[in-house]
């Protein structure tokens, strides 16, 4: 198999608010062999947007700059960080003068921007390029009766003909992806919503109660634990969590994993390694959801046929 | 006499501005919620922690970090190999020169019998030392116009601190070369240690040092006949070697020297040596003076708040300590631009030119603030860049001293909210609500076609609002309609009706509803459209406009 190199982009969150996801995703991705290379980026430009285009559009533009020069097609963890430099490069595509006014900025630290690289989500390289068949060979912890309700990321799915993420009213991907470690996609109202992460910091009433609607609605369809694969998504979810009334939030929430958690552990990964402890809620009954370690891979095997998906 | 009195000033200066600054630790204010902790109780609560630090564990982390962070400067070499490399030759080379050259006849003398300057190693090292600071200086200069958005950060107080080392150390360089080569020096040491006793032995000393040592003489005091050379080299040997090596020991002095040796008898003529001297100590002792108020200030407040990191636990520190703590941090910060460098929204200043964006101006804008406030001008820049901030936590986690950034930058936030600057996000919303609030009140309300194309050119594409036909779709697929009870009270306009408004040039109206504000950037109305209407990216851009108003 050839080796796959990506230039990872972290965006702002995930280095020092949700290591977790770097964490998992980087030892994901090493033991698929994907190569992944750290280049100087800076913030994707998305907290930009509301209040200087301009700056958003410089910002977005240097990165994708910096992983053109490389010639690495970009891996963002974040799906809004996704949204902000797919948003981007077609702003940049469509208006030459935004265009000249970028690359004169950028031409100061020797950069160009030629609109000739790529940027893809991490679940889009799974899917596409490693593909779900060399992900079931390496699944040797499969889960066993999990119920997983995935919350696909609005900046991803949508505007679908920018994002290119998958079909933005019948998405299949992560559901997918999710069925290769065992666990079934439980299907449920809030999978294809908003988390109110944009609000956060401009209506905080609203943005908390949106994304209460989003945990009743988790409640509701019966599955054992939340996936979300956006850090936005992970630090709503947890500061929901810490505001609310312990009792109610138990209830409403079992637990929240990132997908390359997920797999990691359906790899056989050890759950410090994916450092799941980091989440909260943590999903601390998950190890009960799995088969036996690979001593008796065989039988974990068989078992996985077993494990319908629901959705 | 003169030397004592300007170093005892100097002194003083120094002591009275530290013993400020240490009362400013105790007294201001760096979160509103610190203005609750009298002198005091900081005092007794950093005292408490400290005395808690020494007789536990972390004691030992905290000569650890001492030596690893403050000595060795661990935290920047991770980030720059050039950074550390400049800093450790500056800091060595100082730390060299002040103890073996400007405190030698307190520190050495002492400790080794028969010292004197002029000899070696003394005379080899510092040179060496000098050397050192001096390629730190000219490193410092190189990286300062040479990385990347670390000239915007460049102010006052490092073009001082620069220039101040340079002017010490290139004084102290010239000052040995125009000794090496002066004839007036040779000769004030001749009478003080030669003991020579005939013209003859005079002659032949002299020209041995200037054949030897290269001392310029004026024309006709030397000679180059063996007979005279060989006594001059018995006589340096009996009378001089003791107590002066070689002057090439001193190999950068004794360089500038060979340079300089064509001025050499205008120099004495001038009495440079005299003149360089005054710069050399005066420099010194103005670094010194102001040591308080300038850069240099991190020698002191650097190892006490990286100690202070190491030692002191600071989530379960009374508040009171922490309150201490934050003053220390305004003091702490070296000005080096670690942060600014690495800062994520760095990329924005070159768009937006308010320095207050990169974190170690804005830092220096916090101290400013906590110490006499600012002009409404200067509070809406700092504004500006403290709700730029992406919340990376970078400048947190590289700052070499240890400073944590994320604490101030949330205490500016509440400094800012004390004088009634909030969100400039929340201020362009109200202000833009404000604005269409009249015409809401209105029966009719006057549509002004065709005003508003012209002004939404940021992309083509965003344009095309006027494509709307009000197919509703884009209302029926937004979450926010579909949780509201009463929409029109409480979102003032519908997506599909922010069209039509726009269609109707009626722009006012449509940056005053809170349907833009409060939009979740979901995209489900934009996906749905069935004409291709960009609704959320109109949006996006109606939320521009509206702020770009608002800043003015």
């Amino acid at each position: 198999m050839t080796v796959m190199h990506y230039a990872l982009f972290l965006g702002c969150k995930i280095p020092n608010h949700a290591p977790q996801y770097e964490i998992s995703a980087r030892r994901v991705l090493k033991a698929l062999g994907v190569a992944v290379k750290d280049l100087p980026f800076n913030c994707c430009g998305y907290p930009l947007r509301d209040q200087y285009f301009e700056a958003f559009l410089l910002s977005a533009a240097r990165n994708l700059a910096l992983a053109e020069a490389k010639s690495l097609t970009m891996l963002t963890l974040c799906k809004c960080c996704l949204g902000s430099l797919k948003r981007a490069q077609s702003f940049l595509a469509e208006s030459h003068s935004l265009r000249t006014m970028v690359n004169d900025e950028l031409a100061r630290e020797g950069l160009t921007y030629l609109g000739q690289g790529q940027v893809m989500h991490l679940q889009s390289v799974l899917y596409h390029q490693v593909g779900l068949e060399r992900l079931a060979d390496l699944v040797t912890r499969p889960f066993r009766n999990l119920g997983v309700a995935t919350l696909y990321g609005c900046h991803a799915l949508r505007p679908s003909r920018l994002t290119n993420f998958d079909n933005p009213y019948q998405p299949k991907i992560i559901d997918e992806l999710l069925e290769v470690t065992g666990a079934a996609s439980v299907a449920w109202e809030g999978r294809l919503r908003c988390c109110g992460a944009p609000l956060r910091n401009k209506n905080e009433a609203l943005s908390l109660s949106i994304i209460g609607q989003r945990l009743q609605e988790f409640h509701d369809s019966g599955a054992d634990i939340l996936n979300v694969d956006c850090p936005h998504t992970l630090l709503q979810v947890q500061w929901a969590f810490e505001r609310l009334e312990p009792a109610q939030s138990i209830k409403l929430l079992g637990g929240i994993a990132l997908y390359p958690q997920l797999l990691g552990l359906a790899m056989g990964l050890r759950p410090s390694e994916l450092a799941l402890e980091l989440n909260t809620p943590q999903p601390s009954q998950l190890v009960h959801f799995q088969a036996a370690p690979p001593a008796e891979a065989t039988e974990a095997g068989a078992d996985q046929d077993q494990a319908r998906p629901i959705a | 006499m003169f030397f004592q009195l300007s170093l005892y000033a100097a002194l003083l200066l120094c002591v009275l501005g530290l013993v400020y600054k240490a009362r400013q630790w105790l007294v201001v204010s760096v979160s509103p919620s610190d203005k609750k902790y009298r002198p005091g109780p900081r005092a007794a609560a950093v005292g408490r922690a400290l005395v808690r630090a020494i007789f536990s564990a972390r004691m030992w982390r905290f000569a650890k970090a001492l030596m690893l962070d403050g000595f060795l400067q661990r935290r920047s070499l991770r980030h720059s190999v050039l950074a550390w490399l400049s800093h450790v030759f500056i800091f060595t080379g100082f730390a060299g020169l002040l103890l073996l050259h400007a405190l030698g006849q307190q520190l050495v003398a002492p400790l080794v019998a028969d010292y004197y300057p002029t000899l070696n190693p003394w005379l080899l090292l510092r040179d060496l030392f000098g050397g050192m600071v001096l390629s730190g200086v000219v490193l410092v200069i190189c990286r300062r116009l040479l990385v990347p958005g670390l000239r915007a950060t460049t102010r006052l107080t490092d073009r001082f601190a620069i220039g101040i080392l340079a002017v010490v150390l290139l004084s102290g360089f010239a000052l040995l070369a125009v000794k090496t080569n002066s004839a007036a020096s040779y000769e004030r040491m001749v009478q003080e240690y030669g003991m020579l006793d005939a013209p003859q032995e005079a002659l032949a000393l002299r020209s041995l040092w200037a054949r030897d040592y290269g001392v310029v003489f004026p024309a006709g005091q030397t000679s180059d006949k063996a007979d005279v050379l060989a006594l001059g080299q018995r006589l340096n040997q009996e009378r001089c070697v003791q107590c002066h090596a070689r002057p090439q020991s001193a190999f950068l002095s004794y360089g500038l020297a060979r340079v300089l040796r064509p001025l050499s008898l205008a120099c004495d003529r001038w009495d440079a040596a005299q003149a360089l001297y005054y710069i050399h100590f005066l420099a010194c002792f103005i670094g010194l003076a102001l040591l308080p108020f300038t850069k240099f200030m991190h020698l002191i407040t650097a190892p006490l708040l990286m100690a202070f990191n190491a030692a002191v636990d600071r989530q379960g520190m009374d508040p009171a300590g922490r309150a201490f703590l934050r003053g220390l941090e305004l003091d702490a910060c070296a000005h080096c631009g670690t942060c600014s460098v690495h800062c994520s929204v760095a990329t924005a200043y070159r768009q937006v030119p308010n320095k207050n964006i990169l974190p170690s101006e804005k830092l220096a804008s916090l101290a400013a603030l906590v110490r006499g406030g600012g002009d409404a001008a200067q509070l809406a820049k700092v504004r500006q860049g403290a709700y730029m901030c992406s919340d990376c936590d970078r400048c947190t986690m590289l700052c070499p001293v240890g400073i944590n950034l994320r604490d101030l930058w949330a205490a500016l936030k509440e400094d800012l909210a004390d004088a009634g600057l909030g969100s400039p996000y929340q201020e362009a919303a109200a202000a833009a609500q404000h604005k269409a609030e009249p015409s809401r009140q209105q029966e009719v309300v006057p549509v002004r076609m065709g005003r508003f194309q012209s002004t939404l050119k940021l992309s083509a594409q965003v344009g095309n609002f006027s494509e709307c036909y009000s197919c509703k779709t884009c209302t029926n697929a937004c979450p926010l309609v579909f949780r509201t009870e009463w929409p029109a009270q409480e979102l003032d306009l519908l997506p599909h009706q922010v069209m039509f408004c726009l269609a109707l040039g009626m722009q006012e109206e449509a940056m005053g509803a809170r349907m833009v504000w409060d939009c979740l950037t979901c995209y489900q109305c934009q996906e749905a459209c069935p004409n291709l209407v960009q609704v959320t990216d109109i949006f996006y851009e109606l939320r521009n406009m509206a702020s770009r108003a608002a800043r003015g």
